[in-house]
């Protein structure tokens, strides 16, 4: 598996993809890691097929005991369904998502690690230096779904929004937004459900001071093409891909 | 140890099937449990021509109960037992992916994930020891109802002597013979199953 480091400035963001060895047909996905001294959180950190890889991953940059925290976006598979796997591991972390999914996403097992229901307004969560910012993101495309913004490094985890569907290997970061965006459209149209929401949020977003924004699948934006993102959102029509 | 999930997935599919068919037998039970009702009205209803059942009915009647009670309490212990192979599924499955972790990180981090390890065969160790427990309770219930179905069967043949002497209700009592009969076969069909199924779980 990949491993990139985002940032490096006092605490410091990893992302984790493009394993070679995951099956071939679960789709790719992008889990992030963030380190602040003696304290850790994996965002999304994945589904059961990716587990082994993503812990030896982890384990290249942090100790065991340093991973403290564990952030799901929201409730599907690919997300966390490694739960049971990292219960067991890591039986004093705690798990921040959404109050809503707490009796679903308990069936991926989870004896030991604690459970943080989310308020559907988000909050932010204190690691050592870092104040990281839970920002709700609800419809997009899961009932309820957040985001995670770090003012220091800019950086948003974004989730599903800016997912694109590739082929395996594909570069980290988008290098050509105008080429990038037909590999963007389906998805949007056909996983996020509501024009609303898909407004709020980018209402919401744009008083963000964003440098890089990091979907869970595809490739990330950098610079001037995370307002081209928000700008191409903006005008697109979703939850439309229905035949 | 950690190695042979498919002998743990085949455990946990043994054992839900034994709780499946276990189930259905204490349905059967029930049934059991209602024709012992009528056959006690129905002995009443014959009088002195039919002084002579009305022990047999009784005994059945509490046999029937005893059958219901014995079980729940074993379906209950065949659910047990597949919880406890569910648990043993899900930590061999960790300790097959921490291995696979091991073999792709350095020396130094490879102990960190010992300790976790070590916690992970300890479980599976208890969890094997309860299990073993567990099938042998299980077993032993086993062989309890099946005594329980052949005193049942005994009750039905006994009924169906005692029957002759009742003459109009004859062919009424004579049919509840039957029921009483074919209702314990049918538990004694899912009990032989299960102990089948019992004594692969402890072969392998």
């Amino acid at each position: 598996m990949d491993a990139l480091k985002l940032y490096d400035d006092g605490h410091q963001w990893y992302v984790f993809g493009r394993d070679p060895e995951k099956p071939e047909k679960i789709i790719d996905t992008n889990q992030f890691l963030i380190v602040d001294g003696d304290r850790s959180i994996l965002l999304d950190p994945g589904g059961i097929e990716v587990f082994s890889t993503m812990l030896a991953s982890v384990l290249k940059y942090v100790d065991i005991d340093q991973v403290t925290d564990l952030f799901a976006s929201h409730q599907d598979p690919d997300i966390i369904s490694s739960l049971g796997m990292w219960d067991q591991i890591l039986p004093k972390a705690t798990l921040h998502a959404s109050w809503l999914w707490e009796g679903f996403i308990r069936h991926f097992g989870m004896d030991n690690i604690a459970y943080h229901g989310i308020p559907d307004t988000g909050e932010r969560l204190s690691l050592n230096n870092v104040d990281l910012e839970f920002i709700p993101a609800h419809y997009l495309h899961s009932s309820g779904n957040f985001h995670v913004y770090d003012p220091k490094s800019k950086i948003l985890f974004s989730g599903d929004i800016g997912a694109a569907l590739e082929p395996p290997g594909m570069p980290m970061f988008v290098d050509d937004f105008d080429s990038h965006v037909e590999k963007m459209r389906y998805f949007h149209e056909r996983w996020m459900p509501s024009n609303k929401a898909k407004r709020h949020w980018l209402e919401r977003v744009r008083k963000l001071d964003i440098e890089i924004m990091a979907p869970q699948h595809g490739r990330l934006f950098k610079g001037d093409d995370v307002n081209k993102f928000l700008d191409w959102f903006e005008q697109l029509e979703v939850g439309v891909a229905t035949a | 140890m950690f190695d042979d999930s498919s002998h743990i997935a085949a455990q946990t599919a043994a054992a839900a099937t034994i709780s499946g068919h276990l189930y259905r037998a204490s349905m059967i039970a029930k049934r059991m449990a209602l024709a012992a009702k009528n056959s006690r009205a129905m002995v009443l209803r014959a009088g002195s021509k039919a002084a002579g059942l009305k022990v047999i009915s009784d005994y059945f009647d509490e046999l029937a109960g005893k059958t219901i009670s014995l079980s729940h309490i074993i379906n209950q212990s065949a659910i047990s037992i597949s919880q406890n192979s569910v648990r043993q599924w899900r930590t061999q499955s960790f300790l097959h992916n921490l291995s696979k972790s091991s073999t792709r990180i350095d020396q130094s981090k490879t102990d960190q994930l010992k300790p976790a390890m070590k916690v992970g065969e300890n479980n599976l160790n208890d969890l094997a020891d309860i299990l073993q427990g567990e099938l042998s309770s299980l077993n032993d219930q086993l062989l309890d109802i099946r005594q329980y179905m052949q005193s049942s069967n005994v009750v039905a043949v006994t009924f169906r002597l005692e029957a002759t002497q009742t003459g109009e209700f004859q062919p009424l009592l004579e049919s509840m013979a039957n029921s009483i009969d074919g209702l314990s076969n049918e538990i004694k069909n899912h009990i032989t199953f299960s102990q089948n199924q019992l004594a692969q779980l402890k072969v392998s």
